[in-house]
């Protein structure tokens, strides 16, 4: 093989799987955003912005995208917040600490499936270990029905969210807080500064590119996530817990309105990639700040 | 008391209200699985069962068809894995001993196709799987895990690659090995264990999949591992617990040690492979 196309040749078959399987459907996707759809899926004819109109028209669109913002920035916040303190505790040293950190990491070993079905048995109004337990601890004085209304399903959701995220942005902040050299703060410490002043001066901004990067792979995975939510009430009751990615799931496979289950992924895919730009432009800022 | 001794005692007690809720489904699902059936849905509702009744787990297996949706499971993970690996291994390759113009291009590629996750293209998925014929078949499982962890795999492989040092392909070379003879005998035995690292999660991620199978796959003999345990729970009118608990556990616990053992390469590799 010559040198010079030698890399085309290593990259084009991954390139070809990847681009048949994942812009293909996106292609499919604006084919049928912009054309009037049969519900058994046939492309009739050019309807221009029609299906864009129709999912602007609904109401359930905007409150599911309302809702998709609490679940997002609620699993994230919620995450970020948890997981940098957590980070900081395992990065120190002490008796246990490996136990510690396995059983903090084992909600990522289970798929959000499983999780998600163990906890729709917990949350059982009636036979649920949650009750049960809460009941004994003198913490609520009534079984609770949990997932039949949204007022006390979708926290528990993002609950549920938090829970199973938490495992990966720790890792992320163990890898950063590992590569910051020890030396610095011993500096430091003859300085006179604080453990307070240590954190905010010189942990902190080391660890921005690793808050960054657990920010945004974060947002992007629960944006998109689906099984928590459709598992435990399918978006249900009325409604209440739908967020853009179980609205379009309906759409699609229940209503059989395809043209704006395509719309609505077209949506999500723009909201993903302006996310994803801001957060590229904001990396080169740091690196040009540096 | 020594400082260290202080620090482990504040250390565990912060951390404890999370351990318990984290370790809260684990023993719900191990209590649960081992029930007796008439103690599963008894009021009051107890933690602990009478007796702890391992036939459960046999009875689930016969009941609900484990063995078959296992079979699945195993067989479209191990598949897409494989095909992952295929297509990745070169290009991370490439990506870690080449320089080349449509190198940016080709990374900007792959953050796109991470970016537009299995749930957003849901739809086009599924018509893509019609229009070749392959719905309910696990075979186009198989393609769509592979091209989705084409990413993740090229990252790992490629920032365990630039670890290897470059030195002993160059003797290779220096002693007039070709280049594809010097890849094969001195680079990928040393790549060895970065592969099997990249595989096992890819693996895992397929094992867990949800959303797709639950659309592509319409009849109960394709059903994976998630679908299977899930139709279990949804739409029933009675839902036997402790039969899906044993299940859960057995399709859990397996991967969990794999992955617990494991996560530290992960770390290492999402670390290099996705700041770089």
């Amino acid at each position: 093989m010559s040198s010079r196309l030698a890399p085309a040749y290593l990259i084009l078959p991954s390139f070809f799987l990847a681009a048949f399987i994942i812009l293909f459907p996106l292609w499919d996707l604006a084919q049928l955003a912009t054309h009037n759809v049969n519900r058994f899926g046939q492309v009739r004819f050019f309807s221009g912005i029609d299906n864009l109109l129709a999912v602007l028209d609904d109401s359930l669109f905007y409150e599911s995208l309302w809702r998709t913002a609490i679940w997002t920035g609620g699993v994230v916040g919620g995450t970020i917040l948890l997981s940098f303190p957590i980070a900081l505790i395992l990065n120190e040293d002490f008796a246990g600490r490996g136990l510690a950190r396995v059983i903090i990491m084992l909600p990522w070993s289970v798929s959000l499936t499983m999780t998600a079905i163990v906890w729709r048995w917990s949350l059982n109004g009636q036979f649920g270990l949650l009750n049960k337990t809460l009941l004994d601890l003198g913490i609520i004085a009534e079984p609770i029905v949990w997932l039949a209304s949204g007022a006390t399903a979708f926290p528990l959701q993002i609950g549920i969210g938090i829970l199973v995220s938490i495992p990966f942005a720790v890792t992320v902040f163990l890898g950063g807080l590992s590569s910051i050299p020890s030396d610095i703060y011993e500096a430091a410490r003859v300085d006179g500064a604080s453990p307070w002043q240590q954190l905010r001066t010189l942990t902190l901004p080391l660890m921005r590119p690793f808050i960054n990067i657990a920010l945004v792979l974060n947002v992007i995975y629960v944006f998109n996530s689906f099984p928590i939510i459709w598992v435990l009430t399918q978006g249900g009751p009325a409604n209440q817990t739908d967020i853009l990615v179980t609205y379009l799931y309906k759409l699609a496979f229940r209503f059989g309105k395809m043209g704006e289950a395509a719309v609505v992924s077209l949506i999500m895919f723009a909201l993903l990639l302006a996310v994803t730009l801001l957060y590229s432009r904001m990396v080169i800022r740091d690196e040009q700040n540096r | 008391m020594s400082k260290r001794a202080k620090r482990t005692i504040v250390s565990w007690l912060l951390l404890s209200p999370l351990m318990v809720v984290i370790l809260f489904p684990f023993a719900v699902m191990f209590f649960t699985a081992v029930k007796p059936a008439d103690e599963v849905l008894s009021t009051p509702t107890v933690w602990l069962p009478t007796t702890f009744r391992w036939a459960n787990f046999i009875d689930m297996w016969a009941a609900t068809g484990f063995g078959r949706a296992l079979l699945n499971s195993l067989y479209v993970s191990t598949a897409s894995t494989l095909v992952a690996l295929l297509v990745a291994v070169p290009a991370a390759y490439a990506l870690s001993r080449y320089e080349f113009k449509a190198k940016g291009a080709y990374r900007q590629f792959l953050l796109i196709t991470q970016m537009l996750s299995p749930i957003v293209l849901v739809l086009g998925l599924f018509r893509l799987s019609v229009a070749i014929g392959l719905l309910d078949s696990v075979n186009v499982l198989v393609l769509i895990y592979a091209a989705f962890n084409i990413a993740f795999a090229v990252w790992m492989l490629q920032s365990y690659f630039a670890t290897i040092p470059r030195d002993l392909e160059e003797a290779a070379w220096l002693e007039g090995a070709s280049r594809f003879r010097t890849i094969i005998t001195v680079f990928l035995p040393l790549a060895v264990p970065a592969m099997v690292v990249t595989a096992i999660f890819t693996f895992i991620n397929s094992w867990n999949e949800f959303v797709l199978a639950l659309t592509m796959l319409r009849s109960a003999e394709s059903y994976t591992l998630p679908i299977k345990i899930f139709s279990l729970v949804a739409g029933r009118y009675t839902v036997e617990w402790n039969h899906i608990m044993a299940a859960t556990l057995l399709a859990t616990v397996p991967v969990a040690i794999v992955f617990g053992w494991l996560q530290r390469y992960l770390v290492r590799g999402l670390a290099l492979g996705s700041v770089k």
